[in-house]
């Protein structure tokens, strides 16, 4: 399999980008393009399909192949790998629910290959401002393609507008569905991990009040009080104007306990006032146990480059594509280290890169089972057997 | 890029003295270097916002944590009154099975107490008699006689007073049975003090049921001898096993009416090394399987409400286990059943 990622802030400057690497005889037939919302996504499928270039899109919250990094513009990662090998499916569930979609998709997933792998990105939001379970569909995907099956990939992002993120294929898109590159597992191995660098802080706390995405109260006490009093914001008098986001939720988000002795991030959104309530991005159930958290030291990307070259196989093993699903919110909390995560990780599998900070990480964490994250860094090599 | 290594990037790139070659790792050196200081700037800016936030979480978890041990303490407090007050209801519902086995003891008391009586009564009324005769001696100054009857009078009065004193050992028995125990151990003749609870605990039963009738067979052990116990302590436990053997003789015989059976309750004590035993042993219908597991519990009771207390049992156990004892029970149905107090000899 060879590879090119290219780069571009507008559809034109990807025509170019694009030509100048099919230059030396270079004929991919995939394209997986990050792109900002802001960009014209038909414009950009259009090129490709006049290239018989199948599409695998997904938007993003800031996008990045090796070496260039950006917000509002598009990433590529381009791979030459014989259509015997892949197919991309994308499955709107618009009404649906996520499990019949997922069902869909593992389907006909099964039906394409025996041993498929998978490059998975579903919708972060959709256009009527509602998430997007990806625990759900990691779930369900899981269920119904079989524990052992791999799947890596990430929630579609919108420049942190929080208005509608899209998948799209050549054709068409979506803003509530998924879009899956399906590999054929025997002929291209995929080597990946998740991780997420943050750590518990103070004692484990329980949820006593919730509903839905609402989180009403910890411990017994008022959620927004405490999450405010316990990082510094006692004194915060206009809570409906304050960006809990930024502000406090990308540093702070909660380590949540889950099954496997494995935990996953949960980020407060944002303050409902009405119902003096944590909006947060994934449901807290009543009972569910969780601590405040310590975001990563600066030693993280280290960290994450060394259990990364702990997966090769020999030393010098290096892989075809590599892809990064980066959560949105390590852009702030690492600055410009970021880079060097994502990087240092391109030039430990010397192989080209593309990726792009996400609302969601699919992957597996080291020794863990398939799941889904936030707060991860998501990495995953490609490489034809 | 840094202000000042923009002014220095400025003047390589206007420097003409030097070659394309030196210029561009200059400028890369340049880069690398506003990177390095970039970076370090942003690990500064956060490290400060990163320690104050963590101090503030780590102070206001502190501050639950302190809040958390008061309420835990104050709960402590509270679970230590409750105790109290169960110690002391505990207290009362012992109390209360004292004065229920002294009820058992009433009657055997009052049969006890009657016999002295009657010999205080006849005595008293004998050697008013033997006055009368006196003065008329006197009378007829036959001195001699005087003398005579002076000493049958004095011995009728040492009568009166051993059994008046007979008497009043019962009386001081039974109140040190109703006495709240101090636990002080005294010197004990073992065989004396189960004799007297066997007696008492048979006249009762026999005054409280005129149909009930017995066998009781003893075989006390002279080696024995005395031993350090609390009397009052282990007389109830006595008390409490040889009640229970008559009620479950009493049992059997009302449950098999017209049969050939003779119940019979046998109490045995022995010297074995450094232990001594009181064995308690009836003819009954024995325990049955699902009750015996329980009997030790406090409040288990077989009897009709109002009965039993279902103390008896449980506390007999407290307190043979108090002198570092054992009491065990061996029962086989339609056999009987054996209590076996164990007690170690001390000095």
């Amino acid at each position: 399999m060879k590879s090119k990622s290219i780069h571009g802030a507008s559809a034109p400057e990807i025509k170019e980008a694009l030509h100048r690497a099919m230059d030396d005889g270079f004929r991919p037939t995939v394209a997986i393009i990050f792109s900002s919302v802001q960009q014209d996504r038909d414009a950009i499928c259009m090129l490709f399909r006049t290239h018989t270039i199948d599409v695998f899109g997904a938007t993003s919250c800031g996008e990045f192949i090796d070496g260039t990094q950006t917000k509002g513009a598009i990433a590529i990662l381009l791979l030459e790998i014989p259509k015997e090998q892949y197919t991309i499916l994308l499955q709107p569930i618009e009404n649906a629910t996520i499990e019949t979609g997922a069902s869909g998709l593992a389907k006909q997933a099964l039906n394409a290959f025996a041993n498929p792998s998978l490059i998975v990105c579903c919708t972060g939001m959709d256009k009527n401002g509602a998430f997007f379970n990806g625990d759900e569909l990691v779930t369900h995907l899981e269920q119904q393609l079989g524990p052992e099956k791999l799947f890596f990939g990430g929630l579609a992002g919108d420049d942190w507008n929080l208005q509608a993120t899209y998948v799209f294929s050549s054709e068409s898109e979506t803003d509530r569905g998924v879009i899956a590159l399906v590999l054929n597992g025997d002929l291209v191995e995929l080597k990946g991990m998740a991780i997420t660098g943050f750590k518990p802080m103070g004692i484990v706390r329980t949820v006593t009040k919730s509903k839905g995405n609402l989180l009403y109260e910890i411990d017994g006490k008022s959620a927004v009080e405490m999450y405010l009093k316990y990082l510094g914001r006692a004194d915060l008098e206009d809570k409906s104007g304050y960006d809990l986001l930024t502000e406090l939720s990308f540093e702070y988000p909660f380590i949540v306990e889950r099954p496997g002795n494995e935990t996953i991030l949960k980020s407060p959104m944002k303050i409902d006032q009405d119902e003096n309530a944590l909006f947060i991005d994934m449901e807290m159930t009543v009972g569910t146990r969780f601590w405040f958290t310590k975001p990563p030291e600066f030693e993280i990307v280290e960290e994450i480059l060394e259990k990364a070259d702990g997966t090769k196989s020999t030393k010098d093993e290096q892989a075809d594509a590599l892809l990064i699903f980066s959560c949105a919110g390590r852009y702030p909390i690492l600055g410009p280290l970021i880079t060097e995560e994502n990087d240092g990780l391109a030039k430990l599998w010397k192989a080209p890169m593309a990726g792009f900070y996400t609302y969601g990480e699919i992957g597996r964490s080291l020794g863990g089972k398939q799941n889904f994250h936030g707060g991860a860094c998501c990495w995953v090599a490609l490489k034809e057997k | 890029m840094n202000k000042h290594l923009q002014d220095i990037f400025d003047f390589i790139q206007e420097e003409v003295t030097l070659s394309e070659e030196k210029k561009a790792t200059i400028i890369n050196e340049l880069k690398a270097a506003d990177k390095a200081l970039t970076i370090s700037e942003f690990k500064l800016e956060r490290t400060e916002k990163v320690k104050r936030t963590t101090a503030i979480l780590l102070e206001e978890t502190i501050e639950e944590l302190e809040q958390k041990r008061k309420s835990i303490e104050e709960t402590n407090q509270a679970l230590q009154a409750s105790l109290e007050e169960l110690k002391a209801a505990q207290a009362q519902l012992i109390q209360a099975e004292k004065m229920a086995s002294l009820g058992e003891l009433t009657a055997g008391i009052a049969h006890e107490i009657q016999n002295p009586l009657n010999f205080v009564n006849n005595f008293s009324e004998v050697s008013k008699e033997l006055l009368d005769e006196l003065k008329e001696e006197i009378d007829n100054n036959d001195y001699e006689e005087v003398r005579a009857i002076a000493n049958d009078v004095i011995s009728n009065l040492e009568k009166i007073n051993h059994h008046g004193k007979r008497a009043d050992g019962i009386v001081k028995g039974m109140l040190q049975h109703s006495r709240k125990s101090e636990g002080e151990k005294e010197l004990t003749d073992i065989n004396a003090l189960v004799d007297e609870y066997l007696r008492l605990a048979y006249h009762g039963l026999r005054a409280k049921d005129k149909s009930f009738n017995a066998s009781l067979e003893t075989q006390y052990d002279e080696s024995v001898g005395k031993i350090h116990l609390v009397p009052q302590d282990i007389g109830r436990v006595v008390l409490n096993l040889i009640t229970n053997a008559f009620y479950a003789c009493t049992q059997k015989s009302r449950l098999s009416p017209g049969e050939a059976y003779q119940p019979t309750v046998m109490v045995k004590t022995k010297k074995e090394n450094q232990k001594m035993e009181i064995r308690v042993k009836d003819n009954g219908s024995g325990i049955p399987k699902e009750v015996f597991d329980k009997i030790f519990q406090p409040f288990f009771t077989t009897k009709p409400t109002g009965q039993g207390t279902g103390l008896g049992l449980s506390l007999s156990y407290d307190i043979v286990k108090a002198h570092g004892g054992e009491l065990r029970v061996f029962t086989e149905l339609e056999k009987g059943t054996e209590f076996v107090i164990s007690l170690p000899i001390t000095s």
